[in-house]
């Protein structure tokens, strides 16, 4: 390996579990993929209250090996992996809209599935499910989001 | 390799189109914004999210046998398939393996469910080319299938059947005899669909050579499944990384080297004759035995503890349906996170409805079967 990995341990489904600091995830992952890693299976962004982890699953097509690439983030931050993998740019834009982690250098990093102007992320531990937001659609056909129940047309 | 579409001339004014959230050909709720010169789609963005419920949060809030019902409402037409994937994963969380029985009980469900799926695919299908009669077809044949869902269950769709540990309730004589007529009886109804398709030349010239999907690129963008199998590679979970009792089943894996719309769709009713395949091995070879694990009965349920974390991976009939789950001890899951196949399936559309003719958009869109409880969550 080219990076330093801070622990190697091993998961209940016995997978492989690298962890790695932020700043050598691309250069890893780039290693990984040369390696014959093609397949990008998931990312997962988890909010550990501190700190947000986010999880990598790496799948090898040919020899049927897995590899799950673990990083934290202090502050919010993630460098994007969405030059490598085409499947990185929704994967991303998902965890931007659910967990709130900024993936920098990704081509159009908008949320997935809420509009644009909703307030929170909702997989926060501490996002309040109390406020009720509703959507509605403006004239030009695009939907934002209020805490006004009589808005809209 | 990173594939992305050429862009297109942003200064010029294209003509542009808004295609659904309720369109009939959007299979649900999906909204494509098209950007059009004439004809020929220069530019298709697809917008998602209106069926988003986030089950993931749900699942987080809640005891790890009551998240099951979030799984049935995600591919709400293959939702056996769907509650199998949750199980892989929460049962090697909380270290609760299901007994033999248990275990090929869920092999024919969830192979049921798989010919179940297509079945509502291939008459959805049809109707996007304008094809009525495959349709009423298809959903006869699908209908036998829920009353055998409906006998174990008690429900047709959403039928919550396994659960942790095993399986709800045992399945009788009288169900494995009406699954054995099944099998004998839709093989020859499954042909009869398969010449309503094949037999129509219209059909047949609207969807060769079109929708090209390059095996390299679809490995790029995540696809799996069906999908992926027709673009000529040979890659199935069941065979790749068997779970439950897959190894011990006889079947093939189906693949087309055309990469086209017609191989997608012939790739998925080969499937659906492997999967009688492996339900006609499967109620042979069912032994006899407890059908839940004693460590979960029902009593027990909420005081389940998941320690650990898991991936377990499933082959849906839309493709490698993935479910993660991170534990911390407690009775709830800290974090659930689901792979969704048709999500991934559909982030490829881009890329293949790019200089195509607007009608052959909907074909395309047709062929990689979306469902929009799962793509959406």
């Amino acid at each position: 390996m080219l990076v330093e990995i801070i622990e190697e341990t091993k998961g209940k489904d016995g997978r492989r579990n690298l962890k790695v600091a932020k700043e050598n995830l691309v250069e890893l992952i780039k290693d990984l993929k040369s390696k014959g890693y093609d397949h990008l299976s998931l990312i997962t962004g988890i909010d550990r209250k501190d700190r947000l982890e986010v999880v990598y699953h790496l799948h090898n097509m040919k020899k049927n090996e897995y590899i799950v690439v673990r990083t934290e983030t202090m502050d919010e931050r993630m460098p994007s992996i969405s030059s490598l993998y085409a499947a990185a740019n929704w994967e991303e834009r998902e965890q931007y809209d659910m967990l709130g982690i900024v993936f920098e250098g990704h081509p159009n990093l908008k949320r997935l599935f809420l509009p644009e102007s909703w307030v929170g992320h909702p997989l926060r531990k501490n996002y309040d499910l109390s406020k009720v937001q509703y959507i509605n659609m403006d004239e030009d056909g695009n939907d934002y989001a209020t805490f006004d129940p009589g808005d809209g047309w | 390799m990173v594939v992305e579409g050429e862009k297109i001339d942003q200064s010029k004014e294209w003509v542009e189109l808004n295609i659904g959230p309720q369109h009939p050909s959007t299979h649900g709720v999906l909204r494509l914004r098209v950007k059009l010169d004439g004809e020929t789609v220069k530019e298709v963005e697809p917008i998602i999210g209106y069926l988003h419920r986030n089950a993931e949060k749900l699942c987080e809030m809640d005891y790890y046998c009551d998240s099951l019902i979030y799984f049935d409402r995600m591919d709400y037409v293959g939702a056996m398939n769907m509650e199998l994937g949750y199980l892989e994963a929460a049962e090697k969380v909380l270290g609760i393996p299901p007994p033999e029985r248990a275990q090929w009980i869920r092999v024919i469900m969830a192979e049921l469910n798989r010919i179940a799926a297509h079945l509502v695919w291939a008459g959805a299908f049809g109707l996007d080319l304008g094809m009525l009669t495959p349709f009423f077809y298809c959903f006869i044949e699908r209908e036998k299938i829920l009353r055998i869902f409906t006998a174990v269950s008690g429900s047709r769709q959403q039928t919550n059947y396994m659960s942790i540990g095993g399986v709800y309730q045992d399945i009788d004589d009288q169900i494995i005899y009406d699954i054995d007529q099944f099998t004998e009886e839709f093989p020859k109804k499954l042909e009869e669909i398969f010449n309503t398709f094949v037999k129509n030349d219209i059909f047949i010239s609207r969807n060769k050579g079109v929708g090209i999907l390059e095996p390299e690129v679809a490995i790029e963008y995540g696809v799996t499944g069906p999908m992926l199998r027709a673009s000529g590679v040979e890659y199935d979970v069941r065979k790749a990384e068997p779970y439950l009792v897959y190894d011990k089943l006889n079947f093939d894996i189906p693949v087309s080297f055309k990469k086209d719309n017609l191989a997608r769709f012939l790739v998925r009713f080969e499937e659906m004759r492997q999967s009688i395949r492996i339900i006609k091995q499967a109620i042979k070879k069912i032994p006899d035995g407890p059908y839940f694990n004693p460590k979960a009965k029902k009593s027990l349920m909420i005081r389940l503890r998941g320690e650990g974390e898991a991936y377990a991976r499933t082959e849906s009939s839309k493709g490698e349906f993935g479910v993660y789950i991170v534990a911390d001890g407690s009775v709830k899951p800290y974090r659930v996170h689901v792979r969704s196949p048709a999500m991934r399936n559909l982030s490829v559309l881009p890329y293949l409805a790019k200089d195509v003719m607007i009608a052959d958009l909907f074909s395309i869109s047709g062929t990689t079967d979306l469902v929009f409880g799962e793509v959406d969550r």
